[in-house]
Formats: structure tokens, sequence, C-alpha cells
């Protein structure tokens, strides 16, 4: 995987449509079939990584235009996990999911997403996985007498499925954590979560830690304060915050990040739908570079464009690959 | 023919309902009346709730859906109130054969086109009068709030405002415990009116604070938010010792986010009260399974023009013209501001609605209230009855979603006013458009609100105001979803 410095990618999803959005609410009233569900989805899915290489992306993902949301897309697909199906009046809610047993190893059938993501685009790929502190979080547990320990055996299942999709070609993979900011106080045993989920994944691994994007609204709001010294735990390779929505001000606190971690830096703010400019971003990277060399700097949104309008979406990641160009450009002088 | 009767009055309309049928058929045999407007006809009897409002005794609207045919009215509203004896033939009359032509001066001055009430210069009026309270209360010699059914707001009732303090006391405490806390904690009142309800507020907030030692008072900081600048004068008075921690901010209700966006997911917690239904609204209408956008085009009945133009000894025909200068400029537009306000209240006492109903498919750029699609009110008229009239409530929606940005990841928006939680209430009675003193007054569609503001991500539950025995109005408690 050959990049540019300050390599630039999206969280995971990108607008999800309206029309998408009807077309999910008559699956689930049947009135169209799964086969018709698969091909919609397909054709969404062509379109986001489309739309990303628009726009210049170095790093494209399927956009997660099959997930009705980071939760349910992995509950439905985890062994050992029941799900009320009728328990949710919009496809981006969640279900009430939960588990009464413990998990059963089976593989997930994440894999195909992967190689469909591979024989869509040339360019470097990223593949997005909900963690297990996040899973644990939404799924009921009735079974296992805590929930660091309902999370550790989500992370033993799923495990094998990374190692799969980065068999099957996923360079990039990402652990989506956002709930660790909504809860502090579980960070060590989130991060030993984690780190026995990636365990033996050839792959290179970020862990995506924002303040939540639920409906395009935070669910907490705080200081990246408490992430240090626990995250430096994680066997990643990257950690991939929100810093555009929040101001830079707890960049600073990454200062001190050891070599080995890459800092990938929010520079879109996904809860707005006015679009950047080209300039408040270049702005945004080089308040980044003050505290971390460009070598190590990756740039993105604060999250996935989820609930952003696909005309929003696109030229907030066009203003944010033309923002870099400009400070690549400073950089080479 | 479909006769609709509610039974709002302590009399019930028994007698007059007699002779609206014996009236319409004696019109269907004269011939003044086609078989088929008869037969497609519904009228609804004693409808009126509010005493003062926009309509005539007997009102028809027409619908204009389709181009080839005749336009005939498809609903005829009677206000038993207003019937008197031998009147009614000819008021029928006059409303079955009346068409969209401007009728005759003599009859009545028309004071705009057809448009969406929401458009209508009656919201003019409406903005008039919030601009210029303090002139109308001199005038009248009497305060807003004794236009008030009951004299009072109930949103300055103690116990009511106590609970509100005690859960979001509770609520920066759990934050507090978790380290979440903001440094300052900020909370916002939208239509502060005299500003008594934000006094009590903070004085409880203050005791709690003490009693319980917690210390979070001095990190308040209090906005209180109106449309007027007038207004929020007035209400300084109740906060005067808080006045440290309280801004006062001009902001306009139906988007507070315009002026607060730099407090975007900072406020602990929003409180309106009766805001929602004095904001404007636009009305829809089922039937036959076809969706109707209600228009109205208003007017000075002609008796009332003439009185008028006697009294302030202008001509009619000038009325129109003096209004839109009336409501550009003030009452000091007539050179003499009491005659300017004595103009100002005979128009709106006597301006009423004309209306005509439009087929939504003729209206290809319709613009729906913001948030809400037309497939997602289909879904939601699938739960109502068949034929249904009902509020958009488009000044609301717009209200409430640029109002919840502000919240919070964990603030609460507190809404109290008069909502329709249910379609089916739409077929007991009037909901508005009333006339309260000065301004308009509307029921709120709670159902839509429910609606788009669950698709927004936000959880909106609804309770009874019970702390006043017969009131009318409810809580909306909205919270982020998870």
């Amino acid at each position: 995987m050959t990049l540019p410095i300050l390599p630039t990618t999206v969280v995971g999803s990108y607008s999800m449509p309206g029309w998408l959005e009807r077309l999910k609410t008559e699956f689930y009233a049947r009135r169209i079939s799964r086969r018709d569900l698969d091909e919609i989805h397909d054709t969404a899915v062509k379109a986001a990584i489309k739309d990303q290489e628009i726009a210049g992306l170095d790093i494209i993902s399927d956009g997660e235009l099959r997930r009705d949301n980071m939760i349910d897309y992995f509950a439905e697909r985890l062994p050992g996990v029941q799900i009320d199906h009728a328990s949710k009046k919009f496809h981006y809610d969640f279900y009430d999911s939960k588990v009464l047993g413990k998990l059963p190893m089976a593989p997930l059938g994440l894999v195909e997403d992967v190689k469909f993501l591979r024989a869509n685009t040339d360019r470097a790929t990223k593949f997005c996985v909900t963690g297990p502190h996040s899973l644990a979080k939404r799924i009921r547990n009735e079974y296992y007498p805590s929930e660091q320990e309902f999370a550790m055996d989500i992370a033993h299942v799923m495990n094998p499925e990374l190692k799969a999709i980065a068999k099957a070609g996923a360079q990039f993979i990402q652990i989506d954590e956002p709930n660790y900011s909504g809860f502090p106080e579980d960070l060590p045993w989130g991060v030993k979560a984690l780190n026995a989920l990636v365990e033996g994944v050839d792959a290179k691994i970020a862990v995506h830690i924002c303040y939540g994007n639920r409906y395009g609204k935070p669910s907490w709001e705080g200081s990246y304060a408490y992430l240090l010294p626990g995250i430096l735990d994680a066997n990643v390779q990257q950690l991939t915050l929100e810093f555009a929505r929040r101001g830079g001000e707890d960049l600073k606190l990454f200062r001190e990040l050891p070599p080995r971690l890459e800092l990938g830096i929010g520079v879109i703010d996904v809860k707005t739908q006015a679009v950047e400019t080209p300039h408040l971003v270049a702005e945004r990277i080089r308040k980044a570079l003050e505290v971390i060399p460009a070598e190590r700097l990756f740039i993105l949104p604060d999250c996935g464009c989820l609930h952003l309008g696909r005309d929003v979406a696109f030229g907030k990641l066009c203003a944010m690959v033309e923002g870099t160009r400009m400070v690549r450009k400073e950089l080479k002088g | 023919m479909i006769l609709q009767l509610n039974h709002l009055q302590r009399k019930s309309a028994a007698s007059t309902t007699q002779e609206v049928v014996d009236t319409l058929y004696s019109l269907l045999e004269e011939g003044q009346l086609e078989q088929e407007q008869f037969a497609r006809l519904r009228v609804h009897l004693d409808w009126i709730q509010y005493r003062h409002n926009f309509r005539e005794c007997v009102m028809a609207a027409t619908a204009i859906s389709e181009p080839h045919k005749q336009h005939s009215p498809l609903e005829m509203h009677i206000d038993t109130r207003q019937v008197t004896p031998g009147a009614l033939r000819g008021e029928i009359l006059r409303t079955m054969t009346s068409g969209e032509t401007p009728a005759p001066a003599q009859e009545r001055v028309l004071l705009e086109d057809f448009q969406s009430f929401r458009e209508s210069i009656a919201w003019g009026f409406n903005r008039l009068y919030w601009h210029r309270l303090a002139d109308w209360e001199n005038f009248t010699g009497r305060g807003y709030e004794q236009a008030l059914p009951g004299g009072k707001s109930d949103a300055n009732h103690p116990v009511a405002v106590a609970d509100c303090v005690g859960d979001f006391w509770t609520l920066i405490r759990d934050l507090d415990s978790r380290k979440q806390l903001p440094e300052e904690i900020f909370v916002l009142e939208i239509g502060v009116g005299m500003g008594t309800r934000s006094g009590l507020w903070l004085d409880r907030f203050r005791k709690l604070d003490e009693e319980r030692g917690t210390k979070y008072y001095p990190r308040l900081k209090f906005l209180l938010g109106d449309y007027s600048l007038a207004t929020l004068e007035r209400s300084r008075p109740a906060v005067k010792n808080h006045l440290d921690l309280c801004s006062f901010i001009v902001l306009d209700a139906l988007n507070p986010l315009k002026n607060l966006a730099f407090l975007r997911h900072k406020i602990l917690h929003i409180h309106l009260t009766n805001v929602y239904d004095n904001l404007p609204d636009e009305e829809f209408t089922r039937r036959d399974g076809k969706l109707y956008a209600v228009q109205v085009r208003a007017y000075v009945p002609g008796p009332d023009a003439q009185r008028i133009s006697e009294q302030l000894q202008m001509p009619a025909a000038n009325i129109p013209r003096t209004v839109h200068r009336l409501l550009e400029g003030g009452p000091d537009y007539l050179n003499d501001r009491n005659r300017g306000l004595a103009f100002w209240q005979e128009v709106w006492k006597a301006m009423r609605l004309e209306e005509r109903l439009v087929n939504l498919e003729d209206l290809p750029d319709v613009a729906l209230p913001t948030g809400l699609h037309q497939e997602k009110l289909e879904e939601v008229l699938q739960g109502a009855p068949s034929d249904v009239r009902f509020h958009a409530s488009s000044g609301a929606l717009e209200s409430f979603q640029n109002t919840v940005p502000l919240l919070h990841p964990r603030g609460f928006l507190q809404v109290q006013d008069i909502f329709v939680t249910n379609f089916n209430e739409y077929r007991l009675g009037f909901h508005g458009p009333g006339k309260l003193d000065g301004s308009i007054v509307n029921w709120v569609n709670g159902v839509l609100l429910r609606e788009v503001g669950e698709r927004a991500g936000y959880d909106v539950h609804f309770a009874p105001f019970h702390y006043r025995k017969g009131s009318r109005t409810s809580i909306l408690y909205t919270t982020q979803r998870e």
C-alpha cells in the first residue's frame, strides 16, 4: 500500500441516500425481496466507492451502506445473539438484541463485503468493524457474569473473522469503539477486548474513538484526556479521533504519542451540513502538525458521513482532499 | 352528504341540525344545489372552540383539484353559536353559491390572495402584536396574560417549576458523578413573557443547590430568549436577583440555532411555554383518499368594513392598503397612535378567512414542514380517520428541529403547550386557529412532532399538565434517543 503523505480516507460510512432508507423500509415491510435489496446495496456501494474516488480519497471504504447501523449489522451476524426483529421502527434504530448463552464460534460472513470492495476499486481499501466494547454495551447480556467477559468472548468469536478479512485483502482495518467516550471507566478492559479482537490479524489496525454520531448527534461530551495512558496498551497502529467539531484543544494531549502510533485526525465536522472550505481543512491539519509529524498523520472526517446529504458529504470530502493537497504542497516547500 | 355533529357546547345543536338538513334539502329540490354537490358535501356542526376566531357563521371550502369540473364546496362548517334564527338559509345559500371570484366590496373587503395560512397576513398581525405589545396593552387596559383562559399562565405554576428544577438537578448531579458535567451549565428559556417562570426557576434552583450543598448555581448560565426586545426588557425585573448569570437574547423561536449556534450540543435544559401554539401554521385535510392543502384568503366583512370606514373616516376601499402600511410601520403610521391602534384592533376583530382546498398533487412545490416527507405523512395518516382535517404545525416542527441541536447529548427539552396527540382528537372539535387578544392561537399537532422527532433521533413524550385541574395544556418532554 503506497500512500502519499497525509493520506486521506473516510471513517467508514458514506451518505445514506433517502431512497435507500425507504427501500430498506420496504424490505422490512416485505414489499421487496432479499435478492432485490442485495442488488440495491451492491449498486449503492459501487456509487459510494465511485464518489470517494472522484473526491480523490487515497483509501476507500464501501460506505457501509449495507449496514442499518454500527451495531445491528454485527449483532445479526454474531452467532448466539437473539434479535427481536419487531423491535425497531426505523432501519437506523437498534434492534432489541440479547445473548442468553455462550457465544458459539462461527463465521460472521463479512469477507464477502471485503471482496466486493476490493473488486470495485484499484485504490487502497479500508474495512471497518464495530469493536467488542461497543457491541457489549448495546447487546443485552443475560448470560455472562460481566460486560467485560461478554466483550472478551465477542472478541474471541470475531477474531477469526478479522483474520479472514485480512486474508481476503483488507489492508487496513478500523475498529470502531465510540462507547469508550461514554464509559471511560471501562477503558482498561475495553482495550483488553480490543487486543483480543486484533490478535494475529495481518493488517494495519486503527481504532476509531469519537463522541458518538447517532442520528448525526454526539452521544457524550468531554475530553480525550481519559484515553491516556490506557489507550497506549492497545495493539493498534493508529488512533482515529474527532477534532473538527470539538476544536483542536485536545490535540496537545497526543504530543507525546509513541512513534509506533499514527494519528488519524477528524478535520470535517459530520454533525453539520455546512461544507468546510479547503482553507479551513488546511488550517486544522496545520494545527495537528504542531503536535505530530506529517509521516504519522492521516486525514479523515470526524466520524461517518451517514447522516449527511449526499451532496454535502461529497462536498466535504472534496474540501478535505483539497485542503490536504494545500498542506502537502507547503510540506514539499 | 355526511353530517358531522359534535357536542362541544352546553346545549346540543339538535334544532340547528334539523334546520341545516331542511335547508339543504330544500336547496336541492329548488335546483340551487346539484345532486352531485349534495352527495359529496360534508357538513360540520358545532366545531368552533375559540370564541374569537376567523370564521363566519357558515363557511364552505371549495376543492379546486379537478380543473374540468365545476368547483363545488366539499366542506361546510357551521358555528352554531353564531347562528341567528331565520338567517341560516341565507347564509348557507351564500356560501354554496359564492365562487373564488372576489365578492363585491359591499360584501367583503379582501386583504390578500389565496395562499397557505402560514403566509397569510394574519401572521403579520400576530407579529405586530408581540412587537407592539405595550401599546396594545395600554390601549386595551389589560395585560396579555389576562387574555389567557383562567387569566394566568400555567407556565408559572410553582409546583411544576419545582419539579422541573428537581429533574434538572438530578440530571446534572448524575453527569457530575460521571465527571461529564461541563464547567458552564447552560439553560435556555424561549418565550420568556414577563420572566415570571425564569425567576421562579432560578429561585428554586438556587435554594435546592444551597440545601444540597452542590455549588452548581454559580456555574449556571441562564439564557432568556424572546422574539421581542421589549418583552425581554420587561422580563428583567423578574430575574433581578440572578442578573449575574442571566443573558437576554433576541431570537426567533422558529430558529434559535441561528443566534445560538455557538452553543450547539451544549445546553442542558431548554424550556418553552405557549410558544408553539403561536407559531405560523397551516392545515391539511384528507377527503375521499385525497390530501388537500387548505389555502386561505383574509378579508373584512362588508358591514364591518363600512363600520370601520365610518369610525375612522377613511374609505372602505383604503382598508387593505392601510392594513399593509400598519403592519409595516406600526400604529404610528396613521399619524395619531390611538387612531392607529383603534384601526388595528377593529380590523383584527373583524378579520375572517375564506378557505379553499387544493389537492397536493396539483401543488408540486408544496412545502411540507421541515423534516416531514410526504411518504412519512401518508404513513402517519394510515392510522388516522379516513377523512380528517389537521394542522401541519409547520412552525412548531421548524422550531423543534432548530432547537434540539442545541441540546447537550444528555440534555432535555420541555415544551408546555396545547397538543393534539392523536389524530382522532381532530374529530372531537375545533383546534384553532383562534384569536387570543391580538395574537393567534393554534393547537399543535403532537403526532407529527413525535414522528419528526423520532426520525431525527429524539424520543418525544407527552404528559398532561396535572398541576392544575382542567388545564388543557400538556408537557412535551424530549431527550436524545440512544
